[in-house]
């Protein structure tokens, strides 16, 4: 495994596990399965996955 | 498909010797962590006996529960694939949903309990966070986990619900929201003695506000979602913050931010009300991305300074506190109470709600059950034997100092040497001094609930690899980022726990049910606000000391949740007619039943007022009926309010006991059903699916997941009968 490669994977589990990969797996999603609908900005996107945070709270554990 | 046969051989000779070698390397250090005595040990035995038993668990014993008890099947699709809507359900790579699994369940738990366990010494709770996890806590991780993923994700409140029973389903809601309850207190507790009389920690903690704000800000405005950059300029700001709380301790400012414990518990409650009415984007979510993130490193940090260092071990493997029960951290013997005390690390029944929550809908393949459940259990596991090592190389007179109540050591250097000496641990008055100033706190007697004395084990461990000038940078941080992620957990479970106070009394008041009514959310909030809060404030006033009356009740109320948790895994696996196999969670499940009824028991009967929550209630009032105080209560008020506190916690303590032995009853009934018609009950199961996705089970690819991926048709494998298909069992 060469540096870069290395370094490339790091970013894409970054990505992965803080949800920043989210949208473009969304846009991918819904070109997809619904290709007909339109498909969200990512600011309405972040903005509506934020909002569903709220009424769906996750537990913390200790 | 078909490998030659020379191959196999060689691998399994190859497999056969690396075994052989970690069970040996395990053997031998569980033998000198057991048998040496009366010179110190390296903490490098600790971490052998620790890995390589975790190795060998995994390896065998988790697999053949996948396999054989569980019946994880390939080429079954998971919710994650058959429901996926790209929010809630998608299937997500094993190693990003470790991270995620692994980021919500472990926290302060499997770092508090085993410095509180270190007074009876390092072996007896070292013993129990390794064996208890392997055979209880990751058990039930596992097992909740895979059979929620069988169930499309279904909480462990419906599970219960369902399998056993109303009342069951019941029992299990009101433990769920007592352990909430309790659990938001004793956390809260801790990061209030952390930051009691600490300028320094206090200021660093109250920059945390503004930073998650300023965070928040950026993502929802500036640059939606980009989550990476806005994590790293927090966690800058953050180490800014902890270098100017230095700055501010030695300024005038100081004593703006020098405050009382009565007054910081005002300020954590009122912060938890306003936090938690709040949108998550403004405060919530961005505080949740920064703890995630000091975390995982400072987890990653703590085994490297461990590693690299090699510090020995400096209290006793046991300590006369495991026989006598007379130990000033908590009351009660070794049994039930070491079993009670270290709840997270070795088997925690809060997870069982992680496990039927998010994780199983977004799981991949059913054979990650193992990986995700059962591994990412054992590495929470290992956090608590690393700060196990943290409290145990600390000096013990610096120990017991630092975690005695202030009842018992007082508030001055003199008065705790003079105490520490009656326990039969030595430390004079200024090497006491000398240990608050080498992190740059006044004063480090009586600072309970394990966050202090972990820093100050952590300090040790960092500043060995840095350099001795650093200690009180690396002390402030170890607490900074412990408050961070409390306050967090504090916030996040205020949501949780309003969030089923909406729910119920949206039965009642139709309102409330929808869960954005302003006033509904309010109200709930400031309700289970308050009730943490209450027992947050009473345990800041207690003359006896909150974490040594409040901790033991937090470990019950943990632990009677985990065996709602144990009781449902063993209905479902009666059900699906593999009584054989039931003991896999039964015997975890007697045992976790014995250890919670027996220190219930002795909280509720107990002539001994020091473990007695009812014999203590009774002695101070019957001094203060007599008109006298009793010390450590040094006026009225402090008599009355250890009568209130001892009184409700009693009451509670008595709640938890009834409360288990009405699951387990309730179960018993549908066992005995079950066993007695000689076939497996009706499945609650979602019917097979056929999978389409091809993933690894572990961490690596094995060769034959490289040589014939999952699902990619293998015309026999799924071949299968009706009855096969229903009971859900191995082919």
């Amino acid at each position: 495994m060469t540096v870069r490669e290395a370094l490339a994977g790091v970013r894409w589990y970054l990505r992965e596990v803080s949800g920043e990969s989210a949208y473009d797996r969304y846009v991918e999603h819904v070109r997809r399965e619904h290709p007909d609908e339109p498909v969200m900005s990512r600011r309405d996107f972040e903005r509506w996955r934020q909002d569903d945070r709220d009424a769906n709270p996750r537990a913390r554990c200790c | 498909m078909d490998l030659g046969g020379r191959t196999m051989r060689q691998r399994s000779t190859r497999s056969i010797a690396i075994w052989t070698g970690v069970a040996i390397v395990g053997a031998v250090s569980w033998g000198v962590i057991a048998l040496v005595r009366g010179e110190q040990i390296s903490a490098a035995w600790l971490i052998f006996a620790a890995l390589g038993s975790y190795a060998i668990a995994y390896r065998f014993y988790a697999r053949w529960i996948a396999r054989k008890v569980l019946g994880v099947d390939r080429d079954r699709a998971t919710p994650a694939e058959r429901l996926d809507n790209a929010m809630d359900y998608q299937p997500t790579d094993r190693r990003v949903l470790f991270g995620h699994h692994f980021a919500a369940i472990a926290g302060a738990g499997p770092l508090v309990g085993p410095v509180l366990a270190a007074q009876m010494g390092y072996l007896p709770g070292t013993i129990w966070i390794i064996v208890g996890v392997i055979f209880a806590g990751a058990v039930q991780d596992m097992v909740i986990l895979f059979f929620s993923m069988r169930r499309d994700g279904k909480s462990l409140g419906q599970m219960a619900r369902e399998e056993i029973g109303p009342v069951g389903g019941v029992a299990a809601l009101i433990a769920v929201f007592s352990i909430m309850i309790i659990l938001l207190a004793v956390l809260a507790l801790v990061v209030v003695n952390a930051l009691a009389q600490s300028p320094w920690g206090t200021f660093s903690l109250a920059m945390t506000i503004p930073i998650a704000f300023f965070m928040g800000f950026y993502l929802r405005v500036l640059r939606p979602g980009r989550v990476i950059e806005v994590t790293a300029i927090g966690v800058a700001l953050l180490l800014v913050a902890i270098v100017l709380g230095g700055v501010v301790d030695d300024s005038s400012l100081a004593d703006e931010f020098t405050l009382s414990p009565e007054t910081l518990a005002l300020c954590l409650i009122g912060y938890g009300f306003i936090a938690s009415v709040l949108p998550v984007w403004m405060l919530l979510a961005p505080r949740d991305y920064l703890s995630t993130f000091m975390k995982i490193g400072v987890i990653a940090l703590l085994a490297v300074g461990i590693v690299v260092t090699l510090p020995l071990m400096e209290t006793e493997a046991v300590t006369p506190f495991a026989s006598n029960g007379e130990g000033p951290v908590f009351a009660g013997a070794l049994f039930p109470f070491v079993f009670i005390i270290i709840a997270c690390g070795a088997l925690s029944g809060f997870h069982s709600l992680i496990a039927s929550g998010t994780t199983p809908k977004m799981i991949e393949k059913e054979t990650q059950v193992r990986f995700i459940g059962y591994g990412a259990m054992l590495m929470e596991s290992f956090v608590a034997v690393m700060a196990m090592i943290a409290a145990c190389i600390i000096e013990p007179g610096l120990y017991f100092a630092m975690n005695a109540p202030a009842g018992v050591v007082g508030d001055t250097v003199q008065s705790a040497s003079q105490a520490v000496n009656g326990l039969g641990f030595q430390i004079s008055p200024g090497e006491l001094q000398a240990a608050a100033a080498s992190v740059e706190e006044d004063s480090l007697v009586a600072r309970t609930g394990g966050a202090p004395t972990l820093a100050i084990g952590m300090s040790e461990i960092f500043s060995g690899a840095t350099g001795q000038g650093l200690k009180a940078f690396w002390y402030h941080f170890a607490i900074m980022f412990e408050a961070l992620f409390i306050l967090t957990t504090v916030d996040a479970g205020t949501r949780v726990g309003r969030f089923m106070l909406q729910d119920t009394l949206g039965n009642v008041i139709k309102p409330f049910a929808n869960v954005s009514w302003k006033p509904g959310l309010v109200i709930t909030s400031a309700v289970v606000v308050a009730a943490w809060g209450w027992f947050l404030y009473g345990g800041v006033t207690n003359p006896l000391g909150g974490i040594n009356q409040l901790f033991p009740l937090f470990g019950i109320a943990n632990q009677l949740l985990a065996a709602v948790a144990l009781t449902v895994g063993t209905t479902l696996l009666i059900k699906a007619g593999k009584l054989r196999w039931a003991w896999v969670t039964g015997l975890p499940l007697a045992w976790d039943a014995t250890v919670t009824l027996t220190a219930s028991y002795q909280k509720v009967f107990s002539d001994d007022p020091k473990i007695g929550f009812f014999a203590q209630r009774d002695q101070f009032q019957d001094a203060l009926d007599a008109g006298e105080v009793l010390p450590p209560a040094t006026s009225v008020d402090d008599m009355e309010t250890v009568v209130t506190n001892s009184t409700v916690d009693g009451v509670l303590a008595a709640l938890f006991a009834v409360l288990i032995v009405i699951v387990i009853l309730d179960a018993a009934r549908i066992w005995v059903r079950v066993i007695r018609s000689g076939r497996p009950a009706p499945t609650t199961e979602t019917p097979f699916v056929q999978t389409e996705i091809s993933a690894p089970a572990g961490l690596f690819p094995t060769a034959d997941e490289r040589l014939a991926p999952a699902g990619a048709g293998n015309g026999e494998r799924f071949m299968r009968t009706e009855e096969e298909t229903r009971a859900g069992g191995p082919r």
